[in-house]
């Protein structure tokens, strides 16, 4: 019991930190991990199962958050991005570790470390800043669970490297087998055990039955126990069963999580100088090309160029993954201590990294760099001289189709400016003058003339992207439709109208309330004048 | 898997278990009869499994955890009143159950020893079966739950008594009396400083830490383990039980507003530990020499099932309480306490029982718990019949108060973004009931509706908030896989839902899962700017 408290109170302090320092919990609790391991006031015993327990669920709840049928609307694009990165980084990372003189096996369980980015953190990224469903949210998910799906393809082949090609084919072709009866759960187990919803103890222990029996396979077929855990998760990802999966898991996920973090830490303990060294070559590596060899290969699939820097910059990381297959290798005996520790630094170092490297601020220096190799783009632009006393358009996805037409109907000069390539195909194919790029490029905005236009509609995605707009376009009429009604305010102080759509949404809604349910059924039976806990 | 064991013992125990759950649910069997079951086939049938230290502390912990969630769920209102019940009617059945155990234990030949722990072992019911069984049926904080509660609260405190006592007994220099008064004091002082430094940090700093994160529901929840876990060090380090600083860590925290959230999400963590620990259990089980004491075992399971609720059921009502909640507070205690397996374990190491008569205490605990979930399970329907028979019906209390808490016909709105708020705030002008839900309680203030801090993808929220019986739902979030499950489980419980989509290419799949009415600010926003163009004179 003083063994779980000692690594909970210290679990508490690392969460403590990370929300005062406003970086991800995860680098903050190993390091936590790691003076609690000077402290020596673990057992080496309760060290271990935590972090096999660790592993195991956190594979898990990985698993169930990479449903296939969530990352399906990028899927091919997905692939081609995910498939060459994966590629192509482990070459650079093993090239990277063979030159910083690490055996071959060692060099390839280092390159499998550096090639996957972590889900943990691009997930929550992505969620807080509410970007999970923009295009480039579902790409880097699709990624995401391709590179899982690789690394765990090619465990049996690092891991049987010194036996020959025997055990290897055996290894790859289990692997193939419980990805088939993953998929085999996926489809038809599942939708059975959704019908449990109400039973929570019953559903939670069907979930865990479900992990350990794939651990079970797992462990008969040889194959690593992650594989095992991580395509039960898999195998539990379909709607809606994996909604009420995570509502069931997500405490035991957090708890066991925190505890494996702080225990991972406590193994690696304190790195030597050349570890720390190796640590920041092999980071380097991650940093300097996983962006660029993301951003590229997007762009060439035919993405437009923001959200193929923002995609880069946020996979730009090592994974959960990377420590369990290091974790998994040092336990097997195949990698060295100090190769364990060189990897665990190295998702330390570009954890921590992440929410820096994905600021804003980075994505415009690179755009600004990926300009000159735009121009293929722009020169398709059929305008030269700049346009005036037009409406200017900005963003127009399928809800803005029937106001263009209105506009275009009564003779108004339009130019739109989207970053869709979609939608500029389309508007090219109309015949209406469009622009492609981003709404917040003042080099965009002054060719699409938006200082001399009539009026501006902005329909964008991100309010905040509207602050160059309004700046440039001081002058002229500027609607702009949020969401949030606490954006209007800095909106109109820029000399913006704003449209507020969730109260347009709200009242639309209301309207049906009153037809569907007012008046004509009886009030409801118990007034509102006991406000609850609302204070 | 060799190579792991906590993950093999653990793989074993789960697997094992959830198949004993589906199987058994068939039969209604209560979830820890299966446990049980399952344990008993891994261990004495198929003995596959042996106990590790790993499964051990999880099996601790999960008690540990069961306590901690217990005192989360009283605030202190809810104690009140039930003081006088717990501590004298709870002594009295300890007195006379101890008595008549001690008598019968001697009657069938037990050295003074022997019965004196056999006569222990009988006296104490289950916190944790009682908790979890009535924590199933939500009846924890109706009256009979927490007279239970209180009365095993009683009873722990004198079972910390009793292993100070027999901690002191075993050491060589004691003396009885002097012992005795040690003791009691020792476990005496250390739970008022126990109690004590609950209460303060429940006044001054837990507020403000937790004031502080509370936009983070993960650091709250790893705070207040963090918390638990520090009471259950400190008791230790005083010679109390775990499950006692739990408890008290888990009151400090039901003073405060986070403590309904917390409950919700200890809830899992709590069935995935005490799974282990039921399971844990029937490893134990050794029958065969238990069955040679047959009579012992039989008079054992009598007392508890019998003896101790009738007792109970004679005094309880003479401090106030209505016959209803005085049989289904009886009934409910009617087995004897895991405690009592590690009395037993304690005893013997000492040398006071014989092995053989330890598996006679871990039989006898055994039957009477799988009898009592039978007892707790179906314990309305037995009141019934028996106050029938009787021809004394009594009224129900507390019915009329609950359903006055309980909102029909009203609105669910979940998300306080823009959208959320406007639609609570044109509701309530409209006069209906609405409940607002939220994750993030800072968005929950100054609404001028009912609100609700929970996650809606666990279903208890929605169970919480009534849901059957609302007229509409609406979802404002922007969260696509929270939305769909919302949608889904309004469509199977037959109640209308309007969902917000945010993305057009959500639309399709929200019509699919039968969602009465979509809300698209994009549109509706756009339609909004035309008309504002239409003012410009751009459009006409």
């Amino acid at each position: 019991m003083l063994s779980i408290a000692v690594l909970l109170v210290a679990a508490a302090a690392a969460y403590g930190v990370a929300q005062l320092l406003r970086v991800p919990t995860i680098p903050v609790l190993l390091a936590t991990g790691v003076v609690l391991g000077l402290s020596g006031s673990l057992e080496p015993e309760l060290v271990r199962d935590t972090l096999v327990l660790g592993t195991t669920i956190l594979l898990f709840a990985t698993g169930i958050e990479l449903s296939p049928q969530r990352t399906r609307a990028q899927s091919r694009l997905a692939v081609r991005v995910g498939g060459l990165q994966f590629l192509l980084l482990g070459l650079i990372g093993l090239g990277a570790a063979l030159a910083l003189g690490y055996g071959p096996v060692t060099a390839a369980y280092m390159a499998l470390a550096l090639t996957a980015s972590s889900t943990l953190v691009a997930v929550r990224l992505l969620q807080r800043r509410r970007q999970l469903y923009e295009p480039f949210g579902r790409l880097v998910l699709g990624v995401l669970l391709l590179q899982d799906l690789l690394v765990l393809l090619l465990i049996p082949f690092v891991t049987d490297l010194p036996y020959g090609w025997v055990p290897i084919l055996t290894g790859t072709f289990a692997t193939v087998a419980l990805a088939a009866l993953a998929y085999a759960t996926f489809r038809w187990a599942a939708p059975l055990m959704e019908r449990l919803d109400t039973e929570e103890e019953v559903m939670l222990l069907l979930l865990l039955g479900v992990l350990f029996l794939f651990v079970g396979l797992a462990d008969l077929l040889r194959l690593p126990l992650v594989t095992g855990a991580f395509f039960a998760g898999v195998a539990m990802a379909r709607f809606p069963l994996s909604g009420m999966a995570r509502a069931h898991l997500s405490s035991i996920t957090e708890f066991f999580s925190a505890l494996f973090f702080i225990a991972l830490g406590a193994l690696v303990g304190v790195p030597s100088f050349l570890e720390m060294l190796h640590a920041a070559v092999l980071a380097g590596v991650v940093i300097l090309f996983t962006p660029p060899l993301v951003i590229l290969i997007a762009e060439r699939a035919g993405m437009s160029s923001r959200p193929a820097i923002e995609s880069g910059l946020l996979l730009t990381q090592t994974s959960e993954i990377s420590l369990v297959i290091g974790l998994f290798g040092l336990i097997a005996g195949q990698i060295p201590r100090s190769a364990f520790i060189v990897i665990a630094l190295v998702t330390l170092v570009t954890m921590v990294l992440t929410p820096f490297i994905t600021t804003d601020r980075m994505v415009w220096w690179l755009m600004r760099r990926r300009r000159v190799r735009s121009v293929p783009e722009r020169r398709r632009t059929d305008r030269e001289a700049r346009p005036s006393g037009h409406v200017l358009v900005l963003g127009s996805g399928a809800t803005g189709m029937p106001l263009l037409e209105t506009l275009l109907g009564m003779g108004h000069e339009v130019v739109v400016i989207d970053d869709d390539p979609v939608v500029i195909r389309r508007l090219r194919d109309a015949d209406i003058p469009c622009l492609r790029g981003d709404a917040s490029d003042v080099e965009l905005l002054r060719r699409a003339g938006a200082d001399r236009a009539r009026i501006i509609t902005s329909t964008i995605r991100r309010p905040q992207d509207n602050r160059r707009l309004l700046e440039y376009a001081r002058g002229v009429p500027v609607l702009v439709r949020v969401f949030e009604e606490s954006d209007a305010e800095w909106i109109r102080k820029l000399g913006g109208t704003p449209i507020i759509a969730s109260h347009a949404a709200a009242a639309e809604m209301l309207n049906w309330f009153d037809q569907q349910f007012g008046r004509a059924v009886e009030r409801a039976t118990v007034g509102t004048e006991t406000p609850l806990a609302s204070g | 898997m060799t190579d792991f064991p906590v993950l093999q013992s653990l793989g074993y125990i789960l697997f094992t278990a959830a198949v004993a759950v589906l199987l058994l649910r068939l039969a209604r069997v209560p979830t820890i009869v299966a446990y049980m079951a399952a344990g008993i086939v891994l261990g004495p049938v198929a003995g596959v499994l042996t106990m590790t230290e790993s499964v051990n502390l999880i099996a601790d912990v999960g008690i540990a955890l069961l306590l901690f969630l217990v005192g989360l769920e009283l605030s202190l209102d809810k104690i009140r009143g039930i003081g006088r019940v717990a501590l004298l009617g709870g002594s009295i059945q300890m007195v006379v159950c101890g008595a008549i155990g001690w008598g019968v234990a001697r009657v069938s030949g037990a050295s003074a020893g022997t019965a004196a722990v056999l006569a222990l072992a009988v006296t104490f019911s289950s916190t944790v079966v009682v908790v979890k069984l009535l924590g199933h049926k939500r009846q924890l904080s109706e009256l009979h739950g927490r007279i239970a509660v209180g009365i095993l609260l009683v009873q722990d405190a004198a079972v910390a008594i009793a292993l100070t006592l027999f901690a002191a007994l075993q050491a060589p220099q004691s003396t009885g009396v002097g012992a005795l008064v040690r003791g009691i004091g020792t476990a005496l002082a250390g739970m008022l400083l126990l109690a004590g430094a609950a209460a303060l940090g429940a006044r001054w700093l837990l507020p403000r830490l937790l004031a502080w994160v509370r936009s983070s529901s993960e650091t709250v929840f790893i705070w207040s383990l963090a918390w638990c876990f520090l009471f259950i060090v400190l008791a230790e380090s005083v010679r109390l039980s775990v499950e006692l600083g739990a408890f008290i860590a888990g009151i400090g925290l039901a003073q405060l507003h986070v403590a309904v959230e917390l409950r919700r999400r200890v809830q899992p963590l709590v069935n995935f530990f005490l799974a282990v620990f039921f399971v844990s259990l029937g490893l134990h089980l050794d029958p065969a020499s238990a069955l040679s004491r047959w009579p012992l075992v039989l008079g054992l399971c009598l007392i508890a099932v019998v003896v101790k609720p009738a007792v109970l059921f004679l005094t309880v009502p003479r401090f106030g309480f209505d016959r209803r909640s005085a049989f289904l507070a009886s009934i409910s205690l009617a087995q004897m306490s895991e405690f009592s397996f590690i009395l037993a374990a304690l005893a013997t190491a000492a040398g006071v029982l014989d092995s053989g008569m330890q598996s006679v205490i871990t039989v006898a605990g055994l039957i009477t718990i799988a009898l009592s979930s039978y007892l707790i399970v179906s314990g309305e329907s037995l009141y019934a019949r028996m106050a029938g028979r009787r021809g004394r019906p009594d009224a129900v209390p507390g019915a009329a108060e609950a359903a006055l808490d309980r909102l029909e016909h009203h609105v669910i709105v979940v998300g306080m973004n823009s959208l959320g708020v406007r639609i609570v705030e044109e509701l309530v002008r409209r006069g209906e009931a609405v409940i607002a839900i939220d994750t993030d309680p800072t968005k929950l203030m100054r609404l001028p509706s009912r609100t609700l801090l929970g996650s809606v993808d666990d279903l208890t929220v929605l169970e919480e908030a009534n849901f059957g019986s609302a007229r509409l739902v609406v979802s404002a979030l922007q969260i696509e896989d929270t939305n769909n499950l919302l949608a889904y489980r309004c469509h199977r419980a037959g109640v209308p839902v309007s969902i917000h989509a945010y993305d057009l290419g959500l639309i399709e799949e929200l019509k699919e899962l039968g969602t009465e009415y979509i809300m698209v600010p994009k549109h509706d926003g756009t339609r909004q700017l035309a008309l504002r163009l239409r003012d410009a004179g751009v459009l006409d």
